[in-house]
């Protein structure tokens, strides 16, 4: 009787090799909306976990993590993300308010507020998964593809073109001449708006030949400020600052930790993950005059050959272009000695300087948020109780913001001239030296 | 004793197993069909518009080119090596003398930028 019982608890049990792929770490591909402030933050701690591996691309991946809410715009991309993913397959969608009603984006996916243990959750997701316990979700998308691919005869074959006929709907590249002087192929491709390098909701429409970019437009933003929540703001120490006077220390600190994200999703980009996420730590554990380990990360990149060779000329903007428009670091980067914290009365008496850099590339802009990070460290550590704000306009970390702007639309205005001529690796880097969030979109409010 | 029409029909039945054994095999092996979706290329969401074949220009060309040419310098040098013991000093000079004259054309390729990745 015993024995039988045995026997249907080890029926019940997954075989060995589904147990062993269990225990491999969770490849999650993360997707984020319009809820921004503590996704990120979800986000950043999520990497720090060693069982969990952020991947680049859904295709190596088998949970899909959406988090916040989907303009239409962008649904029909989630969705397209989510059949691509690896199989089996399963989606976790963190909402902020988990009860209130949405689109059925992604109808079998888990729902989950953001206050969840997300680390743990996608471990028991990834385990139920692979141990046949949940099944995968079913494709969304319907199985069809553009059109068929039929040439002019009559089994399909023959017409004009490489191919005959057009392949799947889809025409082949035009001409055009390249910058020798030869007529190519030029091929047409929008990338985003969950390409991970890029901020979310960013779509690039591009004309490449092999992969140097001749043409790049940036898409209509697929953000609405009517729509933007309210929570987006409420966090944020200079959104507060703009309206009522907030510590030095707690608009210091966020500056800091601010940089040195962007600084890991750049290394990241550039393929030094181990040191991203040395900066990815020291940002969650960052305290007022903790200098050290920001100075220790700095000496490893300077002597770091892989860091020397990054960005170096690429991305360059014209000072007259961004002179006086608020760029923040962008503008610091190249050489422009502007910073609103220069007239205010708080930091003037702490003594405050701008950090200033000249060589206004991407590494430049990379040694730039990395001095700002241990500039603001020390400013923290030093302001006591000192308060600053109130006055409708603040030094942001990406630049000045007022009531109703920011300086997102000049940066994604000088995107196409930036791009064109670029390779695509140098492209990608110029991206995300620019620091772009397209869903802060308060300067829409304006229109 | 087996006939000729036994042995082929041997064969025959050993053929038609074979392939009805590796075509099981092969569908044991080939992964789940996927849909027109989940075939596209990962754009960040987006599908593609044009189709991915497409003609650009080899820009490491002339790198290639001169690869090839110092890759025929090796070719030269084993039969050199053979008889070097034999020549002597000789064969020692002449050697020299060609690997001078290639290590000019690297340098007047260096000066022409012929080795920058453009």
């Amino acid at each position: 009787m015993a024995g039988a019982r045995v026997e249907v608890v080890l029926g019940q049990r997954p075989g060995i090799l589904k147990r062993l792929a269990a225990m491999a770490p969770v490849r999650v591909f993360a997707i984020s909306g319009s809820e921004s402030a503590e996704i990120e933050t979800l986000i950043a701690d999520l990497e720090l976990e060693q069982e969990i591996v952020l991947t680049d691309s859904p295709r190596s991946a088998n949970v899909l993590l959406a988090m916040g809410e989907f303009p239409g715009s962008m649904q029909e991309s989630a969705r397209r993300i989510h059949d691509q993913l690896c199989g089996p397959r399963r989606t976790l969608w963190l909402r902020q308010n988990v009860s209130a009603p949405s689109e059925a984006i992604f109808p079998k996916a888990i729902r989950e507020d953001t206050h969840c243990d997300l680390a743990l959750l996608l471990r028991k997701i990834h385990r139920d998964l692979l141990t046949g316990v949940e099944p995968s979700e079913e494709p969304i998308l319907p199985d069809e593809e553009p059109a068929l691919w039929r040439g002019v005869g009559p089994y399909g074959q023959g017409g004009t073109g490489m191919t005959g006929g057009v392949p799947y709907g889809r025409p082949m590249p035009e001409t055009a001449p390249d910058r020798d002087g030869l007529a190519l192929d030029q091929l047409s491709v929008r990338v985003g708006p969950f390409f991970r390098p890029f901020p979310s909701g960013l779509t690039l429409a591009l004309k490449l030949q092999g992969d140097v970019i001749q043409e790049a437009a940036v898409a209509e933003n697929p953000f609405d400020a009517k729509k933007l929540n309210p929570d987006f703001e409420s966090g944020d120490p200079f959104i507060r600052a703009l309206s009522e006077p907030v510590p030095v220390v707690e608009m210091e600190m966020a500056r800091a930790r601010h940089h040195l994200h962007w600084l890991c999703n750049a290394l990241q980009v550039h393929g030094l993950g181990a040191l991203g996420l040395r900066t990815r730590a020291i940002a969650r554990s960052l305290s007022p005059g903790m200098i050290a380990p920001i100075a220790q990360l700095r000496k490893i990149l300077r002597y770091s050959r892989s860091v020397s060779l990054v960005g170096a000329g690429v991305g360059v903007i014209q000072p007259d272009k961004i002179r006086d428009r608020g760029l923040g670091p962008v503008a610091r980067a190249a050489g422009l000695r502007e910073d609103l914290r220069m007239t205010d009365p708080a930091y003037q008496e702490l003594g405050f300087e701008p950090v200033v850099h000249a060589e206004n590339d991407v590494r430049s802009r990379l040694w730039q948020r990395l001095d700002e990070a241990m500039q603001s460290v020390t400013l923290a550590a030093r302001s006591g109780n000192a308060t600053s704000g109130g006055g409708g306009r603040v030094e942001g970390p990406r630049g000045v913001i007022t009531l109703d702007g920011n300086s997102l639309p000049l940066l994604l205005g000088l995107l196409p001239d930036l791009l064109y001529g670029l390779e695509w690796g140098d492209a990608v880097a110029t991206v995300v030296s620019l620091d772009l969030d397209l869903r802060d979109v308060r300067s829409q409010r304006v229109s | 004793m087996l006939t000729a029409l036994g042995g082929s029909l041997i064969i025959a039945f050993v053929a038609g197993g074979l392939t009805l054994g590796l075509r099981s095999l092969g569908g044991l092996l080939t992964p789940p069909r996927t849909t027109a979706p989940e075939r596209v290329p990962f754009l960040g969401g987006l599908g593609p518009e044009t189709h991915a074949w497409s003609r650009f220009h080899v820009r490491y060309y002339a790198m290639a080119l001169l690869f090839l040419a110092f890759d025929m310098e090796m070719v030269f040098m084993y039969p050199w090596a053979v008889v070097f013991l034999r020549e002597g000093m000789k064969a020692m000079v002449e050697m020299l003398m060609f690997i001078v004259i290639l290590t000019l054309g690297i340098l007047y390729a260096w000066r022409e930028r012929a080795l920058r990745w453009s």
